[in-house]
């Protein structure tokens, strides 16, 4: 029983870092209906940046994440400005390619910059605690700890504020939000915003579990984008449903029935759940 | 019209520019042998794939600084020519060609084995010769009369690795190895030698080492069948995590390590080394005990920084080049594949050890070279070597 319960702790974990990198995947397509495949990578290029505020200008693990975040935020904003906003009245297929070449690009350039080399980002988080007889190293924690605080933000902030109800309001409806004079350039804006801002988040929380290296966000990309089908494509209760459920079903199926085929086993629940709900699981409206 | 000439003016000039230049490049300068290679530039391997990079482009800077290497009457140069296959065999067996028929390559090296397999299949046709880096046994099975292995079969480290580990923590075994083709390979082989000699297997629990956002399900799952030691294997850097995790979450047993991961790198990754009391693994070629060794790894570091640390991948591919170059001066050609590999044996022996890392002793009939690795074992917070028995 206490494997089945260390394995809860585990897929939690998984599960709080493909939320929060799905979340963003989810609010870019929600508005702008565009796949963002360049996601993972904005990730990864998150968790370089903290580790380089860490290790060559000497900020201690926390000012680093804010920093991280801030700087991905104005990376994000670039990209939507220099990159799909010219695409805006392109047909559709533009964007997704250009996408694409984002990832392809900056995958490029972080090979280039830093070289292929795994780094380790230490936090100052590396005791173990012991929780009711289940081992859970402190920075694992944090990331549950974390994703739950940033998720809860989130919510505050599309629900609570103006400019986030203007988000909400373009995903629910364009037409409707450009009629009470919504600025659709802004709103565009500042959700590349949030969403870079989210995935450098998750990468400074999630990188001192593993290691930081240029392909590190090409999975967790692949995972996301599976639970944004399995959530409802641009439904935010969606993403964070869904990458619970992906983690738990990854670290439970690879405990009781195979560790090999615990990708197949998450597939197939996505088949399964498709074949229910092709919309996926909270999808607002079939697109 | 007048701009239709001059457009088509110009266009022709570039283009017969073009033509020179590439004129200049291959055929022009025939001092030059290129050396091909294709391997992982990209994906979760490119950093494997830089490592034996980096030991050739050495080798190579420093044969031609001392002038090139003297085939028949003439000095030559030599030149490497790179592409990325990203780890796959299909992309070798394209690169390989290329190289061949657009660069003129003699010579090409893969570091893995399924671009081995790939290039075998036509490799005697088209007149080139494979330096492999695997220790995959099969590559060397296949009896090709135009392949060198380069590292040693990994046959000879499950036994002694098993003896060691069973003696000091006992005989139940939990295995965590990665997915890929090489650790089922070796991983089959460790469960039949483990089972040979009395050992038991509690927990099989093999995960995809490059796609895991978290290794500690796998290692929780392995560890809740109590066994003694954990055997483990894939890219150094992901194996060292696994390592943390199974310490983190109380592992106290002995640690075996497939040969691919590299202690010297998963120490870094680690850092504490009380993480590594009672891991068996190949001992790090930089403690190679001859003076040539000790040249290139001080060269390496003055190049690469006081902390990096060259893996066996760059110290092999370091002598594997300067083998091949010897090979070609006393073979006298540099296009002559079959002479080439005639001479890598009388080679491996003038290579001088207070210069050239590691120790060869000649190329079996197989055609691997033979040199003599040994284990390495953490014990009571010190290094212990640990003979291998070679029959």
């Amino acid at each position: 029983m206490d494997l089945f319960f260390q394995q809860i702790v585990n897929g939690l974990v998984l599960g709080s870092i493909y939320s929060l990198v799905a979340l963003g995947i989810t609010l870019i397509y929600g508005i702008m209906h565009l796949p963002n495949f360049a996601h993972g990578h904005l990730y990864m290029l998150g968790a370089y940046v903290t580790f380089f505020l860490i290790t060559d200008y000497g900020l201690s693990y926390w000012p680093a994440i804010l920093f991280a975040v801030a700087i991905l935020v104005v990376i994000g904003m670039l990209l939507e400005r220099l990159v799909f906003r010219p695409l805006h009245h392109a047909p559709h297929i533009n964007s997704m390619i250009a996408s694409i070449g984002v990832m392809l690009f900056i995958e490029a350039i972080a090979r280039k910059m830093w070289g292929s080399d795994y780094r380790r980002l230490d936090s100052p988080y590396d005791g173990i605690i012991d929780l009711f007889g289940l081992n859970i190293t402190e920075q694992r924690l944090l990331v549950i700890v974390s994703a739950v605080v940033l998720m809860i933000g989130l919510h505050l902030f599309l629900k609570r504020t103006v400019i986030g109800s203007t988000i909400e309001a373009m995903a629910q409806n364009r037409e409707g939000a450009f009629l009470v004079g919504i600025n659709a350039n802004k709103v565009s804006l500042m959700t590349f915003a949030i969403a870079s801002g989210l995935a450098a988040a998750a990468a400074s929380l999630a990188a001192p579990i593993n290691l930081v290296y240029p392909s590190m966000g090409a999975m967790v990309n692949l995972k996301a984008f599976v639970i944004i089908v399995l959530g409802g494509m641009g439904s935010i209760p969606g993403a964070v449903i869904g990458g619970y459920i992906l983690g738990l079903a990854e670290s439970i199926s690879g405990t009781y029935i195979n560790s090999e085929y615990k990708d197949l086993a998450a597939f197939v629940l996505l088949i399964l759940i498709l074949t229910v709900r092709p919309t996926g699981l909270f999808a607002k409206e079939a697109r | 019209m007048r701009r239709v000439w001059r457009a088509l003016f110009t266009l022709s000039t570039v283009v017969s520019l073009l033509f020179l230049a590439a004129c200049g490049n291959s055929g022009g300068d025939s001092n030059v042998v290129t050396i091909g290679w294709s391997g992982p530039q990209s994906g979760g391997a490119a950093l494997y794939g830089k490592n034996t990079l980096d030991g050739m482009k050495m080798a190579i800077d420093d044969i031609n600084a001392a002038g090139g290497i003297k085939v028949g009457q003439d000095q030559v140069k030599l030149k490497l020519v790179a592409l990325d296959d990203k780890y796959l065999p299909n992309e070798t067996a394209t690169n390989a060609r290329r190289l061949k028929h657009e660069n003129g390559a003699t010579i090409i090296f893969t570091p893995h084995s399924g671009g081995v397999f790939a290039m075998q299949q036509f490799n005697v046709q088209e007149n080139f010769l494979i330096a492999a880096y695997t220790s995959e046994p099969k590559v060397t099975e296949a009896k090709n009369p135009l392949l060198v292995r380069i590292p040693p079969n990994y046959h000879i480290y499950p036994k002694p690795f098993s003896e060691e580990m069973m003696k000091r923590f006992g005989k139940k075994v939990a295995l965590v190895p990665g997915t890929h083709q090489y650790a089922k390979d070796w991983t089959a082989l460790f469960k039949q030698t483990w089972m040979g000699l009395g050992g038991k297997i509690v927990a099989e629990n093999p995960v995809d080492y490059n796609k895991e956002s978290d290794f500690s399900s796998a290692v929780a799952k392995a560890l809740s069948a109590k066994p003694d030691v954990l055997f483990v294997g894939g890219a150094s850097q992901p194996t060292a995590l696994i390592i943390k995790d199974a310490r983190e979450q109380g592992f106290k047993g002995g640690v075996i390590m497939m040969d691919q991961a590299k202690l010297e790198e998963v120490e870094q990754v680690l850092k504490d080394p009380r993480l590594l009391e009672g891991v068996i693994g190949v001992r790090p070629a930089s403690q190679w005990p001859t003076e040539g060794t000790k040249k290139v790894v001080d060269s390496y570091k003055k190049k690469f920084g006081a902390d990096k640390i060259p893996t066996s991948e760059v110290l092999y591919h370091y002598m594997a080049v300067h083998l091949f170059a010897k090979a070609m001066e006393l073979a006298g050609t540099t296009d002559d594949p079959a002479a080439i590999r005639a001479k890598i044996n009388d080679a491996s022996k003038q290579l001088p050890s207070d210069k050239i890392p590691l120790s060869v002793e000649g190329l079996s009939e197989d055609g691997a070279l033979i040199t003599q690795p040994k284990a390495i074992t953490m014990k009571d917070g010190k290094y212990v070597e640990i003979q291998l028995s070679f029959q």
